[in-house]
């Protein structure tokens, strides 16, 4: 643990904070913002379980008419019905009109309104943390192509060992650890619960770090396994993962894929086995569905609807007329379930998420007292961050985001990136010439000058810039450890200009080669969309070192003197009015949704029911 | 008196019992996870011990003109064997005889640089650095486990019962001094 590196003297901030006061603060921030979800939870509930309760009840009644038929029901089964009936509209008539009631008869309303909803929901949930939590971390270690590390190996030991002195650190048992060989550097603990936690960590961030920086990094991953992290992190999936299945149950009927969707859970349910590696796939696959189904996706009821594209005939408008009702339904569920999850559900979740990062990171430093380490550690690897194939959906659980744009930009990352572009083109410049004195190390904008004028040059047709550029191209490949045909090749571009068949050809296979290289491009896209919210489940970077420096890192915080505050104030008072009203608009929306649709499921029920009745009589 | 104050004395007496168990039981974990934090120390020095005769076995060939050296951590790592059933006092002094021993024969290794390039040495070298951290951390985790301990004895109102229930302060880890003069490993 040598730390030699000499450390510029940095007047520190005056508001140091010890990391027992860190975590403090950030336990109890966890608490409020944890009774926030709750309460942003049981808020979106309401209008979902208005929507749903109504399609019990029809279900019900169409179940009761048709056992009628047979085996005529008791009338007093019949009174009851009426009973609830009568109290239901009451909390309807409450609801749509204001009109004051019995206070007692309309808590029973609310009840025979909300609570069968409300209890498929819960239910619903509770079904979905059984499913996911028997599945495990196979599926998910299976999709990320992880592997046991290799003992004989160096680095490979040296990470295993600085596991063990995190745990020890911890006072925890040492969590198992796998490998992923990306060249992206990250790492995250992937897991349902501390039983079977495990760290995944990239090949690429054990080459990056130093061994204070690893040890500062994966005691962040020790610490949020020790402070239950999975299981807030499994919870807060679950969630979303609900909605989804609600909104699969609530498509089944327009749509094959929501029923294949269903289909594959309900098989899993029943038959998947513990242990089995398909199963696991199995599972992973399904948590992919289904968080990628909420939102506002209307393929499927848009294929019933669309008349247009449908031979006309009989059975199809009586399925049409049959469904309508539902369609509302639908919708409302839909809508409501996008728009409180994209402002309350989703940002106070992501709040909450962020809490924990940062309680993670204060707990990092108790354990490694050296909060150099992290700091360091989580600049590397947000400047070196990429997308892990197979980790999208896993991507909260990893210590700097996987994908998406995190805007600071990093003056130490781009000085070393810049220093070398300088020495890529001194380096091609020495092959050139074959003279060994050493050349001038220029700055790079006059580098960046050269650079270009020598790149149009040579696609003029100069033969001696080209032979400048191809040298370049050389040395940039060294230097970037990639063999030459992975840099882009000018004269093949100047050849193409010029109309070479065979440029163009080779052009062709660079690129195609390329895209072979990034699978993981559509895949980090997938997961920016996944987010349905706008609050993202990552801390900023900036904000992150600032903790640290407050608990004694020796970190350059670019000082923006406050003005990206003065930006945001303004921003708010003038957008903040045409937010509120749009919020309000599409509450006002949501509102008059549930009520279509509870207003036509009535009539719909009525009239099926009346349907019943008369041909029973006759 | 009525039967309505005897209620409430008898509801008072069962909650603040309660709270006397729960103080108890939360001192008991404190304990435990002191003694479980000082057994981790025991743990971590015996994989010193026992790494040692494979460092030494590795790097003999190499370094057969460093005998003296070679056999002052021999020595060195047979007095801590067979004094860790011995006092704390004994122990910690040998194991920083230990550490000194160690760090001189890395200093002379240093020398040698054909040694740095095998591979199972360097296996050899960070497992053993990582040992020493190991080391380093279980006496941190001990002493945080203390200062809890000590913390939720001491204060109001735990210390009225702490004494009484027969707990008392536990005491820090501290390193003497050549123990804190750490085994520099150049990698």
């Amino acid at each position: 643990m040598a730390t030699d590196a000499v450390r510029p003297v940095i007047i520190g901030p005056r508001d140091r904070e010890s990391f027992f006061e860190a975590q403090r603060r950030n336990r109890h921030a966890t608490w409020r913002l944890s009774v926030v979800s709750v309460l942003a939870t049981v808020v979106m509930g309401i209008p979902l379980a208005l929507t749903i309760t109504p399609l019990l009840y029809a279900a019900a009644l169409i179940i009761a008419d048709i056992v009628s038929i047979w085996a005529p029901l008791p009338p007093s089964f019949w009174q009851h019905a009426n009973e609830l009936a009568r109290y239901g509209m009451v909390a309807i008539a409450w609801l749509g009109q204001g009109k004051a009631t019995h206070p007692q008869a309309l808590v029973i309303g609310a009840a025979v309104l909300l609570l069968p909803g409300a209890i498929l929901s819960v239910g619903l949930w509770l079904g979905v943390n059984a499913l996911f939590r028997r599945a495990g971390v196979g599926g998910a270690l299976l999709a990320l192509k992880a592997r046991e590390p290799n003992q004989a190996e160096l680095k490979e030991l040296q990470l295993a060992d600085v596991v063990q002195e995190m745990s020890i650190a911890a006072g925890l048992p040492a969590p198992k650890i796998m490998l992923i060989d990306a060249p992206a550097a990250n790492a995250a603990a992937i897991g349902t619960s501390p039983n079977d936690a495990r760290i995944v960590i990239s090949r690429g961030m054990l080459e990056q770090l130093n061994r204070d920086e690893l040890e500062g990094a994966l005691a962040h991953l020790v610490a949020s396994i020790g402070n239950g992290d999975l299981r807030i992190a499994f919870r807060v999936t679950s969630v979303f993962e609900t909605c989804g299945l609600l909104v699969a149950i609530i498509n089944a009927p327009f749509g094959r894929r929501s029923r294949g969707t269903l289909w594959r859970i309900v098989r899993y349910g029943l038959f998947g086995k513990k242990d089995s590696e398909s199963s696991a796939q199995e599972a992973a696959a399904m948590a992919a569905l289904l968080t990628r189904s909420v939102g506002l996706d209307t393929d499927d009821i848009d294929d019933v609807f669309d008349t247009a594209s449908h031979k006309k005939s009989i059975f199809r408008s009586v399925r049409t007329f049959l469904l309508f009702p539902i369609f509302f339904t639908n919708m409302a569920i839909k809508l409501s379930l996008w728009f409180f999850s994209f402002s309350m559900l989703g940002p106070s979740m992501a709040l909450l998420w962020r809490k924990r990062k940062y309680l993670a990171d204060a707990c990092a430093v108790q354990l490694t007292r050296n909060p150099d380490g992290l700091a360091e550690a989580l600049r590397k690897l947000n400047s070196d961050r990429g997308p892990i194939p197979g980790g999208t959906w896993a991507a909260h659980l990893f210590l700097v985001n996987p994908a998406g744009s995190d805007r600071m930009n990093d003056p130490k990352a781009n000085a070393a990136q810049q220093q070398m572009w300088v020495q890529m083109w001194a380096a091609s410049e020495a092959s050139k010439t074959n003279n060994s004195s050493p050349p001038a190390l220029a700055d790079l904008p006059s580098v960046m000058k050269q650079i270009t004028a020598t790149g149009s040059a040579a696609m003029a047709g100069d033969a001696n810039a080209m032979a400048r550029m191809m040298a370049f191209r050389q040395a940039a490949a060294t230097a970037l450890g990639k063999s030459v045909d992975e840099m882009p090749n000018l004269a093949d571009i100047a050849a193409a200009q010029h109309g070479d068949k065979a440029a163009l050809q080779h052009l062709a296979e660079f690129s195609n080669k390329m895209k072979a290289n990034q699978p993981a491009a559509s895949d980090s896209q997938e997961s920016a969309d996944n987010s349905s919210n706008f609050a993202g489940f990552f801390p900023s970077l900036k904000r992150r070192l600032k903790r640290l420096d407050r608990m004694g890192a020796h970190v350059e915080l670019e000082s923006d003197g406050g003005k990206s505050w003065i930006v945001i104030a303004v921003l708010a008072v003038l957008l903040g009015p045409f937010a509120l009203a749009a919020l309000a608009l599409l509450l006002l929306l949501i509102a008059i949704m549930v009520m279509a649709s509870l207003a036509f499921l009535m009539v719909w029920m009525a009239f099926i029911h009346e349907l019943f009745v008369v041909f029973l009589h006759h | 008196m009525s039967t309505t104050t005897l209620i409430v004395i008898g509801l008072i007496a069962a909650a603040l019992l309660i709270w006397i168990i729960a103080v108890f039981n939360s001192l008991v974990a404190l304990r435990v996870r002191v003694q479980n934090a000082w057994a981790d120390i025991d743990v971590q020095l015996k994989r010193r011990h026992d790494l040692i005769p494979n460092l030494v076995g590795a790097v003999q060939g190499y370094m057969a003109h460093e005998r003296s050296t070679l056999e002052a951590v021999t020595e060195a790592r047979t007095k801590a064997v067979t004094l860790s059933s011995g006092t704390v006092a004994d122990r910690a002094q040998a194991e920083s005889a230990l550490s000194g021993a160690l760090s001189n024969l890395f200093a002379v290794a240093e020398q040698y640089p054909q040694l740095r390039a095998v591979e199972s040495v360097k296996l050899l070298q960070e497992q053993l650095t990582s040992t020493e951290n190991r080391i380093a951390f279980a006496r941190q985790f001990y002493n945080d486990e203390v200062m809890k301990f000590n913390t939720a004895q001491a204060t109001f109102p735990r210390n009225l019962f702490a004494g009484m229930f027969g707990f008392s302060p536990a005491t820090m880890f501290t390193a003497e001094e050549p123990e804190r003069a750490n085994v520099q490993i150049k990698m």
